[in-house]
């Protein structure tokens, strides 16, 4: 059933060029906001005592700025990429691929206007009140019926391990989503969750680290067993590790949320599993990075001029670093230090702008170019961005390594009658050379986005003008 | 080990606890298993095959 150069596919793409284009906005916006919110935190005065611009109902408008509009327009414009390419097929529904980008995009802006108002069920990374919850579902159900539908009428006969990770997070946030979103509804905009006391905390975190495991971990590896070997020119380094890596980490992610919760109310056996399990995800995870890093072998010279692997393979060496941290922060005894700090803060965010963020620009580089078959703009500007990425996300995760475990080894200090050492105000002045330091970490990464919006943007109308001219079809 | 004390709850972890245990091993041994190995290392290069069968994906 291989398709061949016999049966040329005409595929649905337009679609997957409005998300890129979404997705270039998005992350100038949602990091914008990420900055303006550290900048308030390091000096309070920036709110204004305007209540809709405090940091409370900014940062969750960051947060889902960033992991739904911008994460989201990524996966789902990749998604739809690599499952019509890998399947050699249109897509099931080009008009409900339609639906989903502008009902994605309508959840978006109703998250602009109703976060900053303080309408907010409190849930972490599931803040929106629950009309819009029941809109995501819709949407993401639309996403997830697409997807499966298309990889279902697929003219290959393998379904690539792309697309497995991609249909993974489609199940598991589906399931996530609407068990953790159940409430009780007694206003259009107010509802209470149908779990109390240390149930709700649990169902939160399940859902709470699954939207990292399964959203901005299953979702973008997806993407990089993708558009690793097609940048690198190179096959997979090894498939059967892949597929090892595909199922260790579906079986085994949803028991990690049990972590967060260490020292609460929850049995203490929990969240021993929960940190046990963590750190047997260790294994997959880095098998995944180091396959997909050994996919360059014999290639590594081509990272001197292909900026866009440099961000695919940098990308890789920060999911390595993260999934390696983060099982070590959920044992209890390193917990104890750096729960509650910034150090979680540090770790989020080498994962987000490291891994997530730098997998994404990499896989939007190389699809920009194959979506409107031209060149980029200035490979110089990509280079540009690369290390102003780079060099953010160091400056932002290791203000906040020190200020984290600065902050944990203050709270716990106490002197010889057992009093505290430090007031917790002591350890917030502390903080502030930190903080600034983060403000800066964050600039030098949003003016990265900011070049990428630019040079995308100028390569679409290079390819649009030169079209004009030559009258040559886009390829995808 | 009290069976006796165990609710329905802890029966469903049980339950969920052995199928994930028991899947993990059937993936290990499925992906390693030598007669395998062929099978699945043909996808290799499934990524970059992808251009073969590449038409077009003009703008309406």
């Amino acid at each position: 059933m291989e398709a061949t150069k016999a049966s040329p596919v005409k595929y649905d793409m337009e679609v997957v060029r409005w998300f890129t284009i979404a997705a270039a906005i998005y992350a100038v916006v949602g990091t914008l906001l990420g900055v303006w919110i550290a900048a308030e935190l390091a000096w309070p005065f920036l709110n204004f005592d305007i209540p809709e611009l405090t940091f409370g109902r900014l940062r969750p408008l960051h947060t889902n700025a960033v992991i739904f509009a911008f994460g989201g327009c990524v996966l789902m414009g990749t998604g739809f990429y690599m499952v019509q390419r890998t399947g050699a097929t249109r897509l099931w529904s080009n008009g409900l691929a339609w639906f989903t980008f502008w009902g994605w995009n309508l959840i978006i802006v109703l998250a602009v206007i109703t976060l900053p108002l303080g309408m907010t069920q409190g849930k972490e990374y599931a803040e929106l009140a629950w009309p819009i919850d029941i809109l995501i579902a819709v949407v993401w159900l639309s996403f997830g019926l697409n997807h499966i539908m298309t990889v279902a009428i697929r003219k290959t006969s393998h379904i690539y391990v792309s697309n497995w990770f991609t249909m993974a997070m489609i199940v598991m946030i589906t399931y996530l989503h609407v068990v953790n979103s159940l409430a009780i509804p007694v206003s259009l905009t107010n509802s209470y969750s149908i779990y109390a006391g240390v149930q709700d905390a649990m169902i939160q975190w399940w859902w709470g680290h699954n939207a990292v495991g399964f959203f901005l971990t299953s979702g973008f590896l997806g993407i990089m067993y993708y558009f690793v070997p097609k940048q690198a020119g190179r096959p997979v380094y090894s498939y059967r590790l892949s597929v090892l890596h595909f199922w260790a980490l579906t079986f085994g992610y949803v028991w990690l949320g049990a972590h967060h919760l260490q020292y609460t109310a929850l049995p203490d056996w929990t969240g021993s599993l929960g940190a046990a399990v963590s750190l047997a995800m260790i294994i997959p995870s880095w098998g995944g990075a180091m396959n997909g890093m050994m996919t360059l072998s014999g290639a590594w010279d081509k990272l001197r001029t292909d900026y866009i692997l440099r961000f695919l393979v940098v990308s890789l060496a920060f999911y390595a670093m993260s999934t390696f941290e983060g099982p070590v922060m959920s044992i209890k005894t390193v917990n104890a230090l750096s729960h509650y700090t910034d150090w979680t803060i540090g770790h989020v965010h080498s994962g987000a702008l490291g891994w997530v963020a730098m997998v994404s620009f990499g896989a939007m580089y190389h699809m920009v170019k194959k979506l409107w078959n031209t060149e980029m703009y200035s490979e110089s500007l990509v280079n540009v961005h690369f290390w102003l990425s780079t060099i953010g996300t160091v400056v932002y995760i290791v203000s906040m390594w020190v200020s984290g475990i600065m902050q944990g080894l203050m709270w716990r200090d106490y002197d010889e009658y057992g009093t505290l050492t430090h007031t917790f105000v002591e350890s917030v002045f502390e903080m502030h050379p930190y903080y600034a330091m983060r403000v800066i970490g964050g600039i030098i990464f949003h003016l990265g986005t900011w070049i990428a919006l630019y040079n995308i943007v100028m390569t679409v109308r290079q390819a649009r003008s030169a079209r004009g001219v030559n009258a040559v079809p886009a390829n995808a | 080990m009290d069976v006796a004390a165990m609710s329905v709850n802890d029966w469903i972890g049980v339950f969920f606890t052995l199928v994930a245990f028991i899947g993990m091993a059937a993936v290990y041994f499925m992906v390693f298993r030598p007669a395998n190995k062929d099978m699945f290392e043909s996808q290799r290069s499934m990524a970059l095959d992808d251009e073969d069968h590449i038409s077009m994906g003009e703008k309406k």
